[in-house]
C-alpha cells in the first residue's frame, strides 16, 4: 500500500505563465493552421468542408455537453474522489459559448449544404413537408440559439460560483453551485437529445430512433472522461498538480471510461437490436446505408473499437492504475467517438453512401474545433486555480484513495 | 491548506453530510437495535397485521386456483386486448424488485454509503417482488404444472415442442431467473455476518438454526476478506442485472412492430421506470419499518432524504421518455404512431393516462423543495402516488397500445374481472406477509456493514469531517476493527 503519503503542499496551484504560454502557443498554432486549410478546402470542396466541419463540430461540443453532465452530477452527489480534477471539467464545460460562434458556418452556411430537408427539393417530399414545423432552417437556428444561451448561462453561473469558491472557501458557492445543478441536469439532458435529433439525426429526415439523443450523450460523456484523463496525464509529464491527481484519481478514471464505454453499448445495442428485431423498413434504411461497401467495415469496427477493446483494455484493477494503459485506453476511446460521428454522419451524403472515403479535411476540421474550444478551455488556467481548492472537500480528495 | 478545520463543532460541510449513525449509538447499541427485533417476544400488533396480510394471501390462492380450474377465461383478457393486468402486474413487480438491486449493487460501487441502512430490506423487497411477477407469466400458461415445458429447455417427449429462443419471453425467463438467483446469493452472502451475530447471542433451537444458516461464520480477518471479495464481485456481476433485467422485459414489448410498443428508447426507459417504482415502494414500507421498530436513529431522515432526490430523478428521466415518445411519434410522420399516442392521451384510456402522468411527472417535482423532501408525511403519500402512477403506466403501454388495432371494426376496451383485481390484490398480500416475515425472524438492517459506517464516523480519514465527535457523545478516538461480531468483537 506504498505510495499514498504524496506531499500535496508541492504542488503549486497556479498554471506556471512560461508554460501557460506555451500551451498557447501550441493551440494557437493548430488553430492557425486548421483554420488556414479549413478555408483553403471551404473554396475548394464545400459540401465536403460542411461534412467533416459538422463531424468535428459535433464531437467536441457533445464532450463539452458530457463535462457540463459530470459537473452536475458531481456537486449533487457530493462527490470527494473528483474533487482535484473537477476544475478541468468546469473548464471544458465553461467553453460552450464558442460553440455557438463554431455553429454559425453550419447554422448560415452549411444548412442547405448538409441538411435535406433544408434544401428546395424537399418542397416535393411529403414527409419533410409533415415535419417541417420542425425542420425549417429559421427554428434550427434559432434553437441552436436558445441551446447555446441555456448551456453558457448554466456554465457561466456554476463557473463564477466555483472559482469564487477558490478565495473565499466557503460553503455558500457550493450551494450556489448546487442550487444550479439540480435544474442544470434536466436542462442538458433535455437539450443534449434535442440537439443530437436535429444536428444529427435530421440528417436522414426521413429516419428516427427515440434512444438517439441518449447515444449520442453517452458517447460524448465516454470521450469526455478520455479527455479529462489526456488532460491529467499531460499536466503529470509536465509536472503540472503530479501529486494532487494520484493514481487513485486516476483509477476511478478508467472505471469511469470502462463502465460508460460499456453503457454506451448498452444503447447502441439496444437501438441495433430493436430496429433489426422488427424489421421496418423505415427504420432498418439506417442500419442498411451503413452495411454497404467499405462502410460495413466502420460498422464492424464500432462494437469492437467502443465496446471489446476498452473493455479488453481497462477491466482489470491493475490496468486501470498504469498510466501508460490508461493513456492508450483514452486515446483510443477518443478516436472511437470520432470513427461513430463519421458514422453516423459521413453515409448520409450521397457521394459516400457506398463507403467511407477519408480527407484531409476531416482532420483539418477536428484540428479548428478542437484548438478554438480548446483555446477557451486553456485561458481559463491563465489566472484561476488549477483546482478547487476552496472546495469543503478538497483536502478529502486529495487524500482519496482506493479501497 | 489548513483552512478547513474539520473537527469543528459547527463545519458546515455538516449541514449537507449529518452523520447516517444517530443518536450516540456504540457499536454494541447497533446490535442491540436490530437483534432485539427479533429476539424479543412478539408484538400483539404484528400477528394482527399478518393475519390480515395472510388471509389476503389466501385470496390469491384461490383465485390461482379457480383460474387453473376454469382457464384464462376468468380474466378480462380478450380481443384485442389479450395481455392485460397479467403483464401489467408482471412488469409492476419486476420493477419493485430493481430498488433493492440498484442499492446493493450500483450505490455500493459508487461508494454512497448511505445505502447501508437500507439495502437488506431493499433487496429482502427484491426477492419478494420477483416471487409476485413470477406468478403471472406462470399462471398465464393455464397450466403451470407444464411450464416446464413452456418455458425452459425442457425435452417433452408428449408434446413434441422446442422453446423459441427468438422470443424476447423466453429471454425474460432467463433474465428473471437469473436476477432471482443473484439477488438471493447477494442477500444471502450479505447476511452470513449477521446470522453468525444472532447465533451468538442465540440459545437453544435458535442457536442450532442460526449456527446452520451463519454456515459457520467465525468473524475471522480471512473469513472477513473473503467476505469483502465475494461482495464487490457479487455487486460487479449484480450491476448489469439491474440493467439487463428491464431492459429484457421492455423487449417483450420493444421487438414488436405494434406502434406504442415498438421504439428504441424502451430499454433505459424501462430500467428508470423500474427504479422510480422500486424506490418508491422501499421509501413506503421503511417509512413504516423504522416507526414501528424504534429505528429513526440508523435510518435516518438523510436516508430518506436521498431516496427522495432519486425518485425525483428517475421520474424526470421517466417524464423526458415520454416527452421523446410523444415527440418522435410526431416528427415520424407515422400516422399510426401519432395515432397511438393521441389515442393515449385522449382517448378512452385518458383517465388512465393522466393518472399516470400526475403520479408520475408532476408528482414528484414536490421533491425539489428541501422541506418536502423531509416531511415524511409528504414522502410517504408521494411513495404510494408514485407506486400507482407506476402501475398505470405499464397498463397504459400495454391496453393503450392493443386496444384500438389498425382495423376500426377490431376495437375493443379491456375491463377487468373481479378475478383479474383480486390476483393482483392477492400479490400485494404476499409481498407483505412475507416483508413482515422477514421483518420478524431476520436482521432488517446490515448490522456488520452499518458498523462500518460508525466506525468511518469516529475515525474519519484525513478532511472527512469528523461528525461523531459533534453527535456522539459516547465517543472515544480509539481504533476499532471493522465490523467484527459480538462473539470476537465486543
Amino acid at each position: 500500500m506504498a505510495g499514498h503519503h504524496h506531499d500535496h503542499a508541492v504542488d503549486s496551484y497556479q498554471l506556471d505563465p512560461g508554460k501557460w504560454s506555451t500551451g498557447r502557443n501550441v493551440l494557437a498554432f493548430i488553430a492557425l493552421l486548421s483554420w488556414a486549410l479549413l478555408g483553403f478546402g471551404y473554396f475548394n470542396d464545400h459540401e465536403r468542408f460542411f461534412q467533416s466541419y459538422l463531424v468535428a463540430f459535433c464531437m467536441g461540443t457533445f464532450i463539452i455537453l458530457g463535462a457540463t453532465f459530470f459537473v452536475y452530477v458531481q456537486y449533487l452527489t457530493g462527490s470527494a474522489w473528483s474533487v482535484p480534477i473537477r476544475r478541468i471539467l468546469e473548464n471544458i464545460m465553461v467553453s460552450i459559448p464558442i460553440g455557438a460562434l463554431l455553429f454559425i458556418p453550419i447554422a448560415f452556411a452549411g444548412v442547405d449544404d448538409l441538411y435535406k430537408w433544408a434544401k428546395p427539393e424537399a418542397i416535393s417530399d411529403a414527409l419533410i413537408q409533415a415535419k417541417k414545423a420542425f425542420l425549417n432552417v429559421g427554428g434550427f437556428r434559432l434553437r441552436a440559439g436558445i441551446l447555446f444561451a441555456l448551456w453558457s448561462i448554466w456554465a457561466f453561473a456554476i463557473w463564477t460560483s466555483s472559482t469564487k469558491q477558490d478565495k473565499t472557501k466557503s460553503i455558500e458557492q457550493m450551494k450556489t453551485s448546487s442550487r444550479w445543478a439540480a435544474p442544470g441536469l434536466l436542462v442538458v439532458c433535455l437539450t443534449g437529445c434535442l440537439a443530437a435529433f436535429e444536428w444529427i439525426m435530421s440528417l436522414d429526415p426521413h429516419w428516427y430512433s427515440t434512444i438517439f439523443g441518449l447515444y449520442c450523450m453517452a458517447g460524448g460523456c465516454v470521450a469526455m472522461w478520455a479527455t479529462v484523463t489526456l488532460i491529467s496525464l499531460g499536466f503529470r509529464s509536465n509536472g503540472v498538480l503530479a501529486n494532487t491527481i494520484t493514481v487513485e484519481h486516476y483509477h476511478d478514471l478508467g472505471k469511469w471510461m470502462f463502465a460508460l464505454s460499456v453503457f454506451w453499448t448498452y444503447l447502441a445495442a439496444s437501438q441495433y437490436l430493436l430496429i433489426w428485431y422488427a424489421s421496418i423498413p423505415e427504420e432498418t434504411i439506417y442500419y442498411k446505408e451503413r452495411m454497404h461497401g467499405s462502410w460495413a467495415w466502420v460498422s464492424v469496427l464500432l462494437p469492437i473499437g467502443r465496446f471489446v477493446v476498452p473493455f479488453a483494455l481497462l477491466v482489470g484493477r491493475s490496468a486501470k492504475r498504469n498510466l501508460k494503459v490508461l493513456r492508450i485506453a483514452a486515446i483510443w476511446i477518443l478516436f472511437m467517438e470520432f470513427v461513430d460521428m463519421y458514422w453516423m454522419i459521413m453515409p448520409n451524403f450521397h457521394e459516400y453512401a457506398h463507403g467511407f472515403h477519408l480527407h484531409w479535411l476531416d482532420l483539418a476540421a477536428l484540428g479548428g474545433v478542437f484548438s478554438v474550444y480548446g483555446l477557451v478551455f486553456w485561458s481559463r488556467f491563465k489566472s484561476n486555480s488549477l483546482v478547487v481548492e476552496g472546495d469543503m472537500r478538497f483536502e478529502q480528495g486529495l487524500h482519496f484513495h482506493q479501497v | 491548506m489548513a483552512a478547513h478545520n474539520n473537527s469543528a463543532a459547527n463545519h458546515p460541510l455538516l449541514e449537507v453530510n449529518p452523520p447516517l449513525v444517530l443518536g450516540g449509538q456504540s457499536y454494541h447499541d447497533v446490535t442491540e437495535s436490530v437483534s432485539s427485533i427479533s429476539e424479543g417476544k412478539t408484538p400483539k400488533q404484528w400477528y394482527i397485521l399478518i393475519s390480515i396480510t395472510a388471509s389476503i394471501t389466501v385470496m390469491l390462492f384461490g383465485m390461482l386456483a379457480y383460474l387453473v380450474a376454469n382457464g384464462i377465461g376468468v380474466w378480462g383478457n380478450n380481443a384485442p386486448v389479450y395481455w392485460a393486468w397479467d403483464i401489467t402486474n408482471f412488469v409492476f413487480w419486476i420493477g419493485i424488485g430493481h430498488a433493492g438491486t440498484l442499492i446493493s449493487a450500483i450505490l455500493f460501487l459508487f461508494r454512497q454509503k448511505w445505502r447501508t441502512s437500507i439495502n437488506r430490506s431493499a433487496e429482502a423487497m427484491t426477492l419478494f417482488a420477483v416471487a409476485c411477477a413470477m406468478i403471472f407469466p406462470l399462471f398465464h400458461t393455464g397450466r403451470p404444472w407444464r411450464a416446464a415445458y413452456w418455458l425452459g429447455p425442457t425435452p417433452n417427449p408428449d408434446l413434441v415442442m422446442w422453446q423459441n429462443f427468438r422470443s424476447p419471453l423466453m429471454w425474460d425467463v432467463f433474465a428473471v431467473s437469473t436476477y432471482a438467483t443473484v439477488s438471493a446469493l447477494f442477500w444471502y452472502v450479505g447476511l452470513v455476518p449477521d446470522l453468525a451475530t444472532l447465533r451468538d447471542r442465540a440459545r437453544g433451537i435458535r442457536q442450532r438454526i442460526f449456527h446452520i444458516a451463519s454456515l459457520g461464520w467465525r468473524g475471522s480477518a480471512r473469513h472477513w476478506r473473503n467476505y469483502e471479495m465475494a461482495y464487490l464481485i457479487l455487486a460487479g456481476i449484480s450491476t448489469p442485472l439491474v440493467l439487463s433485467v428491464h431492459t429484457i422485459v421492455s423487449f417483450d414489448f420493444a421487438t414488436s412492430v405494434l406502434p406504442g410498443w415498438h421504439t428504441t428508447i424502451f430499454p433505459p426507459y424501462f430500467v428508470a421506470g423500474a427504479i422510480f417504482s422500486g424506490f418508491a415502494c422501499v421509501l413506503t414500507l421503511l417509512i413504516i419499518a423504522r416507526w414501528a421498530l424504534n429505528l429513526e436513529h440508523l435510518i435516518t431522515l438523510k436516508h430518506l432524504e436521498n431516496m427522495n432526490k432519486v425518485i425525483l430523478v428517475t421520474g424526470w428521466v421517466v417524464g423526458l421518455a415520454y416527452g421523446t415518445e410523444f415527440f418522435i411519434a410526431w416528427y415520424s410522420g407515422n400516422p399510426y404512431e401519432q395515432f397511438v399516442f393521441i389515442n393515449r392521451a385522449f382517448g378512452p384510456y385518458a383517465w388512465a393516462y393522466w393518472t399516470m402522468i400526475s403520479c408520475n411527472v408532476i408528482s414528484p417535482n414536490f421533491f425539489w423543495f428541501k422541506k418536502l423532501r423531509n416531511s415524511i408525511p409528504v414522502m410517504f403519500v408521494l411513495s404510494l402516488v408514485v407506486n400507482v402512477g407506476m402501475w398505470f403506466e405499464r397498463f397504459v403501454i400495454i391496453a393503450t397500445s392493443l386496444h384500438r388495432d389498425f382495423l376500426p371494426s377490431s376495437w375493443g376496451y379491456f375491463q377487468p374481472t373481479y378475478v383479474d383485481i383480486c390476483t393482483f390484490i392477492g400479490t400485494i398480500g404476499l409481498f407483505l406477509t412475507l416483508f413482515l416475515l422477514f421483518c420478524r425472524f431476520l436482521p432488517i438492517i446490515a448490522i456488520s456493514e452499518v458498523k462500518g459506517v460508525l466506525a468511518e464516523q469516529r475515525n474519519p480519514g484525513p478532511g472527512v469531517v469528523a461528525t461523531s465527535k459533534v453527535v456522539d457523545p459516547k465517543f472515544e478516538p480509539v481504533p476499532v476493527a471493522v465490523g467484527t461480531t459480538e462473539g470476537s468483537g465486543h
